[in-house]
């Protein structure tokens, strides 16, 4: 495109609040390289999805970026107005949801759900479209793909609409795809499956993804860079060996000490300290006092 | 493709007959309605002192011909009841299509926009249920004056609010699933979502309350009616036949009892219609 800029995504110094001031994002940055996986990890509440759906521009309505940029193949997305904003995030970014089960239209086939994208955004005609989404439900070794299109969502497996869900991403050839915890919803043999999907697919289009999760099993398999998150605020950015070999945050340290292990099932369970979350939330707390201290 | 088809063949059954006795009472009556100066023996406004109160034929001292006897102006109680089909037809045709145009309409802006449009409209649903309903249509064709086109105006005015807010809150609930961010992230204009993704899973819906509200307008027609409130006392409906067969009822029942059969018939067979086709149209349920 028209940029020089090389990073697929930066996001920088990034702030969302509900309406009554609470921060859910706290001045979090991060960049992703064209074909780099960064997974987002963090317990439930840390912020993880939040940062994908402000890039995508999904926000629940009362969730608003109150400070901060998002840069989408070095374009400002925060500056543009909505229309464009949506057209250029059709055009280069998708999302591979967290629950297969309502993430596709009930009552519309799945063909329709895969092809209009395509049509739209794209500006392909409607066999050009058909023949890309036929390919992709057969790369993620859909047995039946013709079948398949002209199918309802609850007629298909969790896995089954979870792989159309991943087809539909791919599709128009992302150059990003965040990962919203895909594998969650799966039971853990189907999650297996799904992961290795993502990574050959990815690998094979050198997409850049953004992976939420809150599995250090699967940041390990998958990421070559992770964002460690607790309450919205970045603990620890690293490449994926050295958080795992040299993590440097004690939440890190204790994130993954609270991993339960298969190679050694004698270890008792660790979770991670409530000495230590308490000084975490003390630090946020002050954190917020500067925060707003300095925008007074 | 026989794994998914096999399902939708065992419904036949219970749902089958939840749909089609409904839909042939419908008929039944849709058919009276079209053809009524075809069908109906006699004139239904036709009066014959001679032949006043009439049994119905299966009860003794009866004429030949008068199938369900003659009130106490010597009318022909099948003919009047065939042509107060029509009237009951048109009056649940028309206002319950134009009660669901404005109650979805608004049901769909104010559950998917949400903000200021919910606020609005939401009160403004709170303000109008606020009224009884049929107090507020008496007092509104005593203000538009009587006649069908007023009679079909004040159900209409009186019962889209059943629709938007049914529709107001299932369109609430569709709005947050992740297929409409999936198709606002494939670049779909709200519009364009909301016409295209949400209204299709809030149809059965609306079909549902569509039927449902035919079956309604029908009852309210015959209280105006009966009170003398619907359409010129010229005209044979169900309800007026009603309110004059009530003063009979000891000596002449079968002139209450006939038109409030058709009315049940009708009604029942719109609200069951309704879940019917709710169930037949929706891919999910079943």
């Amino acid at each position: 495109m028209s940029s020089l800029h090389a990073h697929t995504l930066d996001v920088i110094k990034l702030n969302i609040a509900l309406p009554n001031g609470h921060r859910l994002l706290r001045n979090v940055s991060l960049t992703l390289e064209p074909g780099e996986v960064r997974a987002l990890v963090g317990e439930s509440g840390a912020g993880k999805s939040m940062i994908g759906k402000s890039v995508l521009g999904i926000l629940p309505p009362n969730v608003a970026i109150t400070e901060g940029e998002i840069l989408l193949e070095g374009q400002h997305l925060n500056m543009m107005t909505p229309p464009t904003r949506r057209k250029i995030v059709a055009q280069s970014a998708a999302l591979i949801p967290q629950d297969p089960l309502t993430a596709l239209n009930p009552v519309r086939k799945i063909g329709p759900q895969i092809i209009d994208p395509l049509v739209r955004i794209q500006g392909w005609n409607a066999r050009e479209a058909e023949t890309r989404a036929l390919d992709l439900l057969d790369r993620v070794h859909i047995r039946d793909p013709k079948r398949v299109m002209q199918s309802y969502p609850h007629e298909l497996s969790g896995g089954m609409r979870q792989r159309v869900l991943i087809a539909a991403a791919f599709a128009p050839s992302p150059r990003l795809i965040v990962a919203d915890e895909p594998t969650t919803a799966l039971d853990v043999t189907v999650q297996k499956q799904i992961l290795r999907l993502i990574r050959e697919l990815q690998q094979e289009t050198g997409t850049a993804v953004l992976f939420v999760t809150h599995d250090m099993g699967v940041v390990a398999k998958i990421s070559q860079k992770v964002t460690v998150l607790f309450a919205g605020k970045v603990m620890e950015d690293a490449p994926t060996r050295e958080v795992f070999t040299n993590p440097q945050h004690p939440y890190t340290r204790a994130l993954i000490a609270a991993t339960p292990s298969y190679a050694d099932l004698e270890r008792p369970f660790s979770p991670v300290p409530a000495s230590l979350i308490a000084d975490l939330h003390a630090q946020i707390a002050q954190d917020d006092l500067l925060y707003r201290g300095g925008r007074i | 493709m026989a794994d998914i088809t096999a399902p939708r063949a065992r419904r036949i059954g219970p749902i089958n007959l939840r749909l089609w006795l409904p839909l042939f009472w419908i008929a039944l009556v849709i058919a009276a309605a079209l053809f009524a100066p075809l069908i109906a023996p006699h004139d239904p406004l036709e009066q014959d002192l001679m032949l006043e109160r009439l049994p119905p034929w299966f009860v003794a001292g009866t004429e030949p011909g008068y199938w369900l006897g003659t009130d106490s102006l010597g009318r022909d109680v099948l003919s009047r009841m065939i042509f107060g089909a029509r009237i009951a037809l048109i009056v649940s045709f028309t206002a319950a299509l134009a009660a669901c145009l404005v109650g979805t309409t608004l049901g769909l802006i104010a559950g998917f926009f949400g903000g200021w449009w919910d606020r609005v409209i939401s009160r403004l649903v709170d303000i109008w249920m606020a009224f009884p309903p049929v107090l507020f249509a008496v007092l509104l064709v005593a203000v538009l004056g009587t006649g069908l086109g007023s009679v079909i105006l004040a159900i209409a005015v009186i019962d889209w609010t059943r629709f938007a807010r049914v529709i107001r809150a299932e369109t609430m609930v569709q709005a947050r699933m992740d297929y409409v961010d999936s198709a606002r992230i494939g670049g779909a204009h709200r519009m364009t979502t909301l016409i295209s993704e949400i209204l299709p899973n809030v149809l059965p819906s609306v079909i549902a309350l569509l039927t449902l509200e035919m079956g309604i307008a029908v009852i309210v027609e015959a209280i105006l009616s009966f009170v003398n409130l619907s359409i010129s006392s010229d005209d044979p409906t169900w309800g007026a036949m009603i309110a004059e067969g009530r003063g009979a009822i000891h000596f002449a029942w079968w002139v209450l009892l006939f038109p409030l059969i058709a009315l049940f018939l009708t009604v029942l067979s719109f609200s069951t219609l309704g879940e019917g086709l709710k169930r037949h149209f929706d891919p999910v349920l079943q």
